[in-house]
């Protein structure tokens, strides 16, 4: 049980690490919704799952 | 028309490298964003709070000595251990279960650095869960620290989060089911170390730590177990003792003794039907008089201001006052007074000493010689009075938590 939750918490964090970085992917290389507005809130987006990645936050 | 589309794809070209730069500089700015952020995130994470013990230390144990698989986690807390070694009763003072709840650690420490037991044994955790004491409340923009002004200097705490740091345990579920009792409580609470008594040895992080908290009462035969809280003044439950049926005679003789020679103090019968809390569990579990005591807190009230930290150390809110002139709040509230630090300390270190007396009077056998600062002390003379200069102390007594 305790490995278990140890795992999912791991799981949980690659979740974090994918997310952020299909975050940057979409911040660069996106083919809807090109406007500026969409590059900040794709870069804004990145600083809890990065946070999160390091443990930090 | 060769020059004209050239010229075109030139300008397009041009207009996708600024563009990429553009992106780089959100990219860039987030970035900075985060590390402005995360070092004050890491800050908070890894700072320790310094404390130097009184010379009656007898041992220090760790609450991984009670289950070992807490071992080098965030949840693997030190508890100290005051031994007359006369023959007598033994008590718990347990702090920061909540650690946005910081009155009750520097409660714990004040009684460390001063305590003298002649009589029976005494074990102290200032820090209940110490790693939700590592990161602060989402979303209620609170400051990190709190200063006491001491004769040496400024001393600096923590103030952190009411449950267990998600780094150290996430995800929560979408309903947390209380072990044993398979009660329904919100998501939230399995990282609440008050909702997770009993415990369970190969559970969360947070049932780990409840559970080890079970065994050391068990297994050092606890006589009283005190669970020092702080409440928001809109809470009923503010400046109470709340007791389980075994231990409620001598909170409620406690309650009365405050209330007719230094302050006001409530008595409250632990719900037989809310589970997960120590004044519950501890009591069924365990054969200790278990004892939560909670003191008025505005710092943590929805309605009050600013969170900044002197409504932390003073407790003065006008947003308060009004609500307490509209008869909102539980507790006597005059914003020319507030809820200041020494105040909500003071009434923690009276109310155990209150307790722990009057177990001593129901149960002779159980008496428990010992002293501390109390609330007319600290009346008298404030917090930091009564804290010690690490740098002039023995270093076997300095510990850093």
């Amino acid at each position: 049980m305790v490995m278990l939750e140890q795992i999912i918490h791991v799981i949980y964090v690659l979740f974090a690490a994918i997310i952020g970085w299909f975050l940057l992917r979409n911040l660069f290389k996106r083919v809807k919704k090109p406007g500026i507005v969409y590059d900040i809130v794709y870069a804004y987006c990145v600083i809890p799952f990065l946070l999160r990645v390091l443990g930090i936050k | 028309m060769e020059n004209e589309k050239n010229a075109k794809g030139g300008r397009a070209a041009m207009s996708g490298r600024a563009r990429l730069w553009l992106k780089g500089g959100f990219l860039a700015a987030a970035l900075a964003m985060a590390f402005f952020a995360g070092r004050e995130f890491w800050e908070l994470r890894h700072y320790k709070e310094t404390v130097v013990s009184a010379p009656g230390l007898t041992e220090v144990k760790m609450l991984s000595d009670y289950l070992g698989s807490l071992k080098g986690t965030w949840m693997d807390t030190p508890i100290f251990v005051y031994d007359s070694g006369v023959p007598g009763g033994s008590a718990l003072y347990m702090a920061n279960v909540h650690p946005y709840e910081p009155a009750t650690s520097l409660s714990a420490y004040i009684m460390m650095e001063n305590i003298k037991v002649s009589k029976g044994k005494i074990f102290v955790i200032p820090q209940g869960n110490r790693s939700g004491s590592t990161t602060g409340m989402l979303g209620n923009a609170y400051p990190k620290f709190f200063h006491v002004k001491t004769d040496f200097g400024e001393k600096q705490y923590r103030i952190g989060d009411r449950g267990t740091n998600p780094l150290d345990q996430w995800p929560d579920p979408f309903t947390y089911v209380n072990y044993p009792s398979k009660q329904n409580l919100a998501y939230q609470d399995i990282r609440n170390m008050n909702r997770t008594y009993p415990g369970r040895k190969d559970g969360t992080l947070t049932e780990r730590a409840s559970f080890a908290i079970m065994e050391l009462i068990r297994r050092e035969k606890i006589d009283i177990s005190i669970d020092a809280h702080e409440a928001s003044l809109m809470y009923p439950v503010v400046s109470t003792y709340v007791a389980h049926e075994r231990s409620f005679e001598l909170a409620m003789m406690a309650a009365m003794t405050l209330s007719a020679e230094t302050f006001d103090m409530k008595c409250e019968s632990s719900p037989k039907g809310l589970r997960g809390l120590s004044h519950r569990e501890w009591g069924d579990y365990s054969d200790t008089l278990a004892v939560l005591m909670e003191t008025p807190e505005p710092f943590i009230d929805r309605v009050v201001g600013p969170m900044t930290e002197e409504l932390f150390t003073e407790g003065k809110d006008e947003f308060l006052a009004t609500a307490a002139k509209h008869g909102l709040t539980y507790h006597p509230y005059k914003i020319e007074f507030g809820s200041p630090l020494w105040y909500r300390c003071g009434r923690h270190l009276s109310g155990a000493a209150a307790a722990i007396t009057w177990m001593g009077q129901f149960f002779p056998e159980k008496e428990i010689i010992a002293e501390w600062p109390g609330y007319k002390d600290l009346e008298a003379h404030d917090c930091g009075y009564f804290l010690h200069d690490p740098a002039k102390a023995d270093g076997k007594l300095v510990f850093k938590i």
